[in-house]
C-alpha cells in the first residue's frame, strides 16, 4: 500500500509523518491550487517572452551583422549573448520551481497531476521556447486551471502564445480573409490537427481531413499581435482580418464566422465521448498501467461527465482508481518522477535554493550551479520543457527502459550522493526511509545490508525493482 | 532455413548449396552485412532533397523556398546542396534515390505516421514491434541492433537484447553492486530489466566521445565494422517539420539534410572496408505539400523520397515511376503521389542484408501485404 505515496506523488520524506489515511491525504490536495512554494523570484510569462524576443529579434541580429565576416567571432558572440540572456539559467530556475512543488510543497499530488497536464499540452522545444517560456506557460496557463474545468483549460491553452507559436497558428490564415486579398495566403492545419488528435478527442473519434481543414478555418485569426517595435512580444489576439469568413462544419456541426467559433467548437470537442475516454486512458496510463482496462476508466469517465469536466472531480476519480488498483499494478516511473522520488526520500539538498538562484542577474553569465537542474534533467533523457514533438513524453514503460536510460539511473544514484546531507549518511537513515515507503521493509533492508558504504546503499535502494515502480 | 532464396535459385556457388543443406545462415560464408536506417522525423520533403528539374509549375508553387545552387543528379533530378557527401557517394555509384514513394499512410499526423513508418503496419498504434525488429527476428539475430539514441525506437523492437548508445560522461557503479541489483531483478522476475542490465555490464563507461550526430555515427561505424558487432544501427534526425521558414539552400530543412549528410560522411569514414557490405536507408513518415504555405513552409503531405547509400547499392540512379506534379496528378490535389509502397524498398533491403527470402519477409514481417521485390533492381546480391 505504501507505494501509493509514490504512485500519486513522490513518496514520504525522512522527516514526514506517514499519513494514516492515504486516500484522504491525496484527495484533500485537489480542490485548491495554492501559491507556488518557491520563495525566490518568479518571473512572469510576459517578462520571459520579452527577454526571449529581445535576444532573438534584436541582439542576435546585431551580433550577426557585426561578425558577418568572421565565423569564429560570430560563434563567440552568439555564445556570449546566450549567457547574457540567461539561456541556460531560466529553464533551470523553472525546474527549481517545479521540483520544489513536488518535493517541498503541501500538495505533491497536485504537482504530479500538474506535470501530467503540462505534458499533455506539451510545447515543442524548437526556437528556444524551452529555454525561455515553456516553464512560465506551465505555471501561468496550466497550473491555475487545475481547479477549473477541462473546457477552460483547453481554451486557455489553445489561445496561449506558447501554443499558438509552437503549432504555427499565426500562419494559419483564411484564404478568403481580408489579409489574403492582395497576397496569396492560406491555412496552416498544424494547430487544428493537434487540438483534435492530442488535446481533446483523439483519432479514435474518427475525424476526417475535412474536419481538420474546417477546424483550421475556425482557428484562423488567432495569432500573436504584431507591432514593428515589439515584434513577437505581443499577446495573442483574434484579428478578424485574418479570419476565414463564412460558416464552418466540424463533426457535422456548423459554427458561425468570428471570434466565438473557437470557444464554441472547444465546448463541443470536450463534450465528445471520445474526449472523456481519451483523458481517462491517459490518466490511468500515467498513474497505473500501460494498458488501462475499461473498468479502470469507467469511474473517471463518469466523473468527467457528471461534473461537466471539472478537473478536481476528474482528478479525484483518477486518484481513487489508482488507490483501488494500487496493489495490483505497479507503474514503472518515468525518469523525472524517479529522480524526484529519490531526491525526496534521500533528503537531497535539491533543487538549488532560492538564495542561490536569486544571485543570478540578467546580463551576467550563469554559474554552473545555476544550470545544474537543466543539465540533470537533460542527462536523464527527460527535460520536461524539451519535448521534440507536440505529443510530449511517452508514458509507456518500454520507452524508458533502454540500456542507456537504465545506465542513467545507476549513474545518477551514484553521482547524486553529493547532494545528501552528512547527518543522513548512516544506515539508520536508510532504514527509516525504507520503513516509511515500503510495505515489506525487512526484505529491502536485508538487500541494503549488502552495501559496504552509505553511497552504495543509495545506489542499491534507488535501483531496487520496488523503487523503480510505484 | 536461412538461405537466401535468390542465391539458391541463381547462383551455382557451392558454398550456398552446402550451407543450405545445413540450415546455417548463408552470411557465414561471406562478410557480415549491415543495415543502417536513418529516421528523418517530422516529414522529409522529397521535393526539397531531390527536386525535379525544369518543371515551371513546381518553381512557381514554391517561389519563396526554391533551391538556387543545386547539385545535378540526372537530366530529370537535382540534389539539395546540403547533401554533398551523398553526391560524392553518388559519383562512386554507391548512392541512389527512390522517388515518389511512401509508407502506406495517407493521414497527415506525425504520430500516427511515425508509428507506422516504424511498425510497418497499416493501422496506427496497432503493432507493438517494428519491421526491422521482426526482420532481425526472422534472420535469427539477437542483440544485433543498435539505436543511437537514449530511448529504444519502436523500429527495432521485437527482438530481445537490443542495445543503444548515447554515452554519458560518468562511470558506472562497481560490478559487485551491479551483481546485487541483477540478482534482485531476477528475484522479482523483472526479466526485461535483468537482460538490459546484462547488456549494460559490458559497456565501457570510461570512454566518452560525445553525443553529436557525427560522433555517434563514427562510433556506430566502428561497432558495425566489428565482425562480432551489431548488424543493424538506427539513427534519428529531427525537425523536418517545417511549417514555417523551411528555407531553400539554407534554412531548417537544409540543416536537417546536412545532419543526415554528416552521418553519412562519418559512417563512410568509420566503416572502412565494411562500407562495401552496408546499406544506409532513410525513413520518414510522409512528404510535404508541393505548394508552400502562408509561412514559407510546407504542410504535411504524402509521397517523398528514400535516400539510399552504401556499397550494396547497385548503381547510382533515381528509381521510381514519376507521377508528375500537375494538379490532377497530385494526391488529393496537393501532395506528390506515391507510386511505390516504401515497405517494398525496406523488405528488399532486409532480403539483401539478412539473406532472407523476400516472400518470407513479406509474409512474416509485413503481414503478407502486396509488396514488390526490388532487391535485384536496387541492391547487389
Amino acid at each position: 500500500m505504501k507505494n501509493f505515496f509514490r504512485k500519486v506523488a513522490f513518496g514520504i520524506g525522512p522527516n514526514e509523518e506517514v499519513p494514516s489515511d492515504p486516500l484522504a491525504w491525496a484527495l484533500n490536495q485537489l480542490d485548491d491550487v495554492p501559491d507556488l512554494t518557491w520563495k525566490g523570484k518568479i518571473p512572469s510569462r510576459k517578462e520571459m517572452i520579452e527577454i526571449h524576443a529581445r535576444k532573438t529579434r534584436i541582439e542576435e541580429k546585431k551580433v550577426r551583422k557585426k561578425y558577418k565576416n568572421d565565423k569564429k567571432l560570430l560563434k563567440i558572440g552568439i555564445e556570449r549573448l546566450e549567457d547574457e540572456t540567461g539561456q541556460g539559467f531560466w529553464p533551470a530556475l523553472e525546474l527549481s520551481i517545479r521540483h520544489t512543488e513536488a518535493m517541498h510543497s503541501t500538495s505533491p499530488v497536485l504537482a504530479k497531476l500538474w506535470f501530467f497536464w503540462a505534458n499533455h499540452f506539451a510545447i515543442v522545444e524548437g526556437g528556444y521556447r524551452a529555454q525561455f517560456y515553456t516553464g512560465p506557460y506551465e505555471r501561468e496557463i496550466i497550473r491555475p486551471n487545475l481547479n477549473q474545468s477541462f473546457e477552460k483549460l483547453v481554451y486557455d491553452v489553445t489561445i496561449s502564445s506558447a501554443m499558438i507559436h509552437s503549432l504555427n497558428n499565426s500562419e494559419n490564415i483564411g484564404p478568403k480573409s481580408k489579409s489574403a486579398k492582395n497576397k496569396k495566403r492560406t491555412i496552416n492545419e498544424n494547430h487544428a490537427r493537434e487540438l483534435l488528435e492530442l488535446h481533446t478527442v483523439s483519432p479514435a473519434s474518427g475525424y476526417t481531413q475535412e474536419d481538420i481543414t474546417q477546424l483550421a478555418y475556425v482557428m484562423t485569426g488567432w495569432r500573436l499581435g504584431w507591432s514593428k517595435s515589439a515584434k513577437d512580444t505581443m499577446p495573442v489576439e483574434f484579428d478578424k482580418d485574418y479570419h476565414q469568413p463564412g460558416k464552418k462544419t466540424v463533426f457535422g456541426k456548423t459554427y458561425k464566422s468570428g471570434k466565438k467559433g473557437l470557444v464554441n467548437v472547444i465546448k463541443d470537442l470536450v463534450n465528445h465521448p471520445n474526449c472523456r475516454d481519451f483523458i481517462a486512458t491517459k490518466l490511468c496510463r500515467y498513474l497505473i498501467t500501460d494498458n488501462p482496462t475499461e473498468e479502470m476508466k469507467r469511474p473517471i469517465i463518469k466523473a468527467f461527465k457528471d461534473s461537466d469536466g471539472f478537473l478536481p472531480e476528474i482528478h479525484k476519480a483518477a486518484i481513487r482508481v489508482a488507490f483501488e488498483y494500487n496493489d495490483q499494478y505497479q507503474k514503472f516511473q518515468n525518469p523525472e518522477n524517479w529522480f524526484l522520488q529519490m531526491a525526496k526520500l534521500a533528503d537531497f539538498s535539491w533543487p538549488p535554493s532560492p538564495t542561490i538562484m536569486d544571485l543570478y542577474e540578467v546580463g551576467k553569465k550563469p554559474q554552473l550551479v545555476h544550470k545544474r537542474p537543466l543539465h540533470t534533467l537533460k542527462g536523464l533523457g527527460h527535460f520536461p520543457y524539451g519535448s521534440k514533438q507536440p505529443n510530449g513524453f511517452s508514458d509507456f514503460e518500454v520507452d524508458w527502459t533502454s540500456p542507456e536510460l537504465l545506465i542513467r539511473r545507476l549513474v545518477y544514484a551514484k553521482d547524486f550522493f553529493e547532494f545528501t546531507k552528512s547527518k543522513n549518511n548512516n544506515f539508520k537513515f536508510y532504514k527509516n526511509i525504507v520503513k516509511k515507503n515500503f510495505d515489506n521493509p525487512e526484505r529491502i533492508i536485508k538487500y541494503l545490508e549488502k552495501a559496504n558504504k552509505h553511497y552504495e546503499a543509495q545506489i542499491l535502494l534507488f535501483n531496487h525493482p520496488e523503487f523503480l515502480r510505484a | 532455413m536461412k538461405i537466401n532464396r535468390r542465391d539458391f535459385l541463381k547462383t551455382t556457388a557451392a558454398t550456398s548449396l552446402f550451407f543450405a543443406g545445413f540450415g546455417l545462415p548463408s552470411f557465414a560464408s561471406q562478410n557480415k552485412k549491415n543495415l543502417v536506417v536513418i529516421m528523418l522525423e517530422g516529414g522529409m520533403d522529397g521535393l526539397c532533397a531531390v527536386p525535379i528539374r525544369g518543371d515551371k509549375n513546381f518553381k512557381k508553387l514554391r517561389s519563396e523556398i526554391n533551391l538556387k545552387k543545386t547539385l545535378k543528379l540526372t537530366s530529370d533530378f537535382d540534389l539539395h546542396p546540403a547533401l554533398e557527401n551523398f553526391k560524392a557517394l553518388w559519383d562512386q555509384n554507391t548512392a541512389s534515390v527512390f522517388h515518389a514513394t511512401s509508407i502506406p499512410y495517407k493521414g497527415r499526423s506525425h504520430f500516427e505516421g511515425q508509428d507506422m513508418m516504424m511498425s510497418g503496419g497499416t493501422v496506427p498504434y496497432q503493432e507493438k514491434t517494428g519491421w526491422l525488429g521482426r526482420g532481425m527476428k526472422l534472420a535469427g539475430l539477437k542483440g544485433n541492433g543498435l539505436a543511437m539514441s537514449l530511448p529504444m525506437p519502436l523500429l527495432i523492437r521485437g527482438v530481445p537484447l537490443n542495445n543503444n548508445y548515447f554515452p554519458i560522461n560518468s562511470s558506472l557503479p562497481q560490478k559487485r553492486l551491479l551483481n546485487i541489483i541483477e540478482e534482485e531483478f531476477n528475484q522479482y522476475s523483472e526479466k526485461d530489466l535483468s537482460e538490459t542490465l546484462s547488456i549494460i555490464r559490458n559497456r565501457d563507461l570510461n570512454y566518452f566521445p560525445g553525443t553529436n550526430a557525427s560522433t555517434l555515427a563514427l562510433e556506430a561505424g566502428k561497432l558495425l565494422s566489428d565482425p562480432n558487432g551489431p548488424r543493424v544501427a538506427v539513427f534519428k534526425v529531427e525537425n523536418f517539420d517545417t511549417h514555417a521558414a523551411q528555407g531553400g539552400d539554407k534554412g531548417t530543412h537544409a540543416d536537417c539534410l546536412k545532419e543526415y549528410d554528416q552521418i553519412l560522411k562519418a559512417l563512410k569514414a568509420s566503416l572502412g572496408s565494411t562500407f562495401k557490405d552496408t546499406l544506409i536507408l532513410t525513413l520518414t513518415e510522409f512528404g510535404r505539400t508541393v505548394k508552400q504555405n502562408g509561412g514559407n513552409g510546407t504542410e504535411h503531405g504524402y509521397g517523398t523520397a528514400v535516400l539510399m547509400a552504401g556499397g550494396l547499392i547497385k548503381k547510382s540512379k533515381v528509381h521510381g515511376d514519376w507521377p508528375g506534379l500537375k494538379n490532377k496528378e497530385l494526391f488529393q490535389g496537393r501532395d506528390l503521389n506515391s507510386t511505390m509502397d516504401a515497405r517494398s524498398i525496406y523488405a528488399s533491403a532486409m532480403s539483401t542484408v539478412f539473406d532472407l527470402d523476400f516472400k518470407r519477409i513479406q509474409k512474416d514481417v509485413f503481414f503478407g501485404d502486396k509488396l514488390e521485390n526490388l532487391s535485384d533492381k536496387l541492391f547487389k546480391a
